[in-house]
């Protein structure tokens, strides 16, 4: 294991480490949205709405996330919408993860104390604003370690977006790799890498998740 | 004020609530006593749709409480209620907590509504704790700022459902306190409650339920010191003995 090489293949695994995040982050954001409309949709005393959402929740996580993501690439753009592997990467993660969101965010809700919608209710408010105001607010700290694992999640699995040709930090070991023969040097940096960017979000919810118990012990008196 | 006609309810194949009948008049207070078991949280549950009944009626000010209908929020805003385990926000503040219903439900400005809370958490002897969060309080301090939330949104009427059940011995006389203040300024309150020495002090009324019915109804005095109902004298008994 050379110095040189590790000096010579840094900058472009660190340009791989960029998209790894980009692409963490905006499967994040877009599974958070996603999850939390059909985590809402689910508890909608609609049967049609709650179904539909059931099946989307059963179908995707019935799927491996590898063929969400070539379903995205190859079979949307015959469709007429064209996407770039970047954007494709970050649409399946998102809609792959959006289930898994859902259910943290249902469980979430499902464990505020009753009392506090009783007690919203006694003061006037309609479910919309209790939802708002009352119980998201206490899912969410619930629902945060579950979250956290979701995003650890994602962020190692944004490697599967080397398949679809993303060049993430995955996809650029193993370019270099091919090209210089240094497995151990190159797959040992990227697995590194990869721990330098998980192991700060694992603390970073820990610590979270310490500070909210902190703020509502004894919330449930 | 409140009038009860005749309500029935059943949980699955329990017959929780077999005809219950009251009138509550505007600044009375009236207590519910009775084993557990025997209704009287439901009862107060219904008046203010927190449950449904399932035949009877019941009114305030002649408007009916029918949590199908959508003007049971509005309802609600017009009877408070205190909760057995105070239930307040435990993501909000002291002050948020009684600002809530004003500012979001009745869309009061922050600065009027803050007004009022800080004079409500004075008047019950908490202006001091009005940063602090509900878990930073004993329970009694917590059963307190929820009497304020539930006065902040103004009602004519609050029901109390067992407040002070939930709390050490040595709590309950800060909030039995606040709640006598309250019965003397007028407040028509509705109380379940095992404190028989605060109903016979602040209660207009006792009614005494047994088995989803109020068996015995009567003053304070009447009830609570010469109880004509077998099943009141070995309830009383039992309660003043322990």
């Amino acid at each position: 294991m050379a110095y040189a090489d590790i000096a010579a293949f840094f900058p472009i695994l660190l340009k791989g480490a960029v998209v790894t995040v980009q692409i963490t982050l905006g499967a994040l954001l877009l599974s958070t949205v996603l999850g939390l409309l059909l985590a809402l949709m689910k508890r909608s005393p609609l049967t049609p709405v709650s179904a539909l959402a059931g099946t989307f929740i059963n179908v995707i996580r019935g799927l491996p996330i590898i063929v969400q993501l070539f379903y995205i690439y190859f079979v949307i753009p015959e469709l007429g919408i064209d996407l770039s592997a970047f954007q494709a990467s970050i649409i399946g993660l998102g809609i792959a993860y959006s289930a898994y969101q859902a259910e943290n965010f249902r469980a979430g809700i499902e464990a505020v104390d009753s009392g506090q919608i009783e007690a919203a209710k006694s003061i006037g408010m309609k479910s919309a604003l209790i939802m708002r105001r009352v119980v998201l607010p206490q899912a969410i700290r619930i629902a945060l370690p579950p979250y956290g694992n979701t995003a650890v999640m994602i962020l190692k699995d944004s490697s599967l977006a080397s398949t679809i040709t993303v060049a993430e930090m995955t996809r650029a070991g193993q370019l270099i790799a091919a090209s210089t023969f240094q497995n151990t040097t190159v797959y040992t940096m990227v697995a590194l890498m990869y721990l330098a960017l998980s192991l700060p979000l694992i603390f970073g919810v820990n610590r979270l998740e310490r500070f909210f118990a902190r703020s509502r012990q004894g919330a449930d008196q | 004020m409140i009038a009860i006609d005749r309500i029935h309810k059943a949980f699955g194949a329990t017959q929780v609530l077999k005809g219950v009948s009251l009138e509550v008049a505007a600044g009375e207070v009236v207590c519910l006593i009775g084993p557990s078991g025997s209704g009287k949280s439901t009862v107060l549950r219904c008046i203010n749709g927190l449950e449904s009944y399932d035949s009877g009626t019941i009114t305030i000010h002649g408007q009916t409480v029918d949590v199908r209908r959508s003007d049971i929020h509005a309802l609600r805003t017009r009877v408070g209620m205190v909760f057995q385990r105070f239930n307040l926000f435990p993501h909000r503040t002291v002050l948020e907590n009684v600002m809530e219903g004003p500012v979001f439900v009745k869309g009061e400005s922050r600065a009027e509504a803050r007004q009022h809370a800080q004079a409500l958490l004075e008047k019950v002897g908490l202006a001091e704790k009005q940063a602090a969060y509900p878990t930073q309080l004993s329970g009694g301090q917590q059963q307190r700022v929820a009497i304020a939330r539930a006065l902040a949104m103004r009602p004519e009427a609050i029901l109390f459902d067992e407040p002070t059940s939930a709390l050490d011995p040595e709590l309950v006389g800060d909030v039995l306190t606040v709640m006598r203040d309250l019965a003397a300024e007028g407040m028509t309150m509705v109380v379940v409650t095992h404190e028989m020495s605060f109903a016979k002090e602040v209660a207009d009324r006792v009614c005494f339920l047994y088995g989803g019915q109020i068996v015995e109804e009567g003053t304070a005095s009447r009830v609570l010191s010469a109880p004509q109902n077998a099943r009141t004298q070995d309830f009383l008994r039992r309660v003043l003995d322990h």
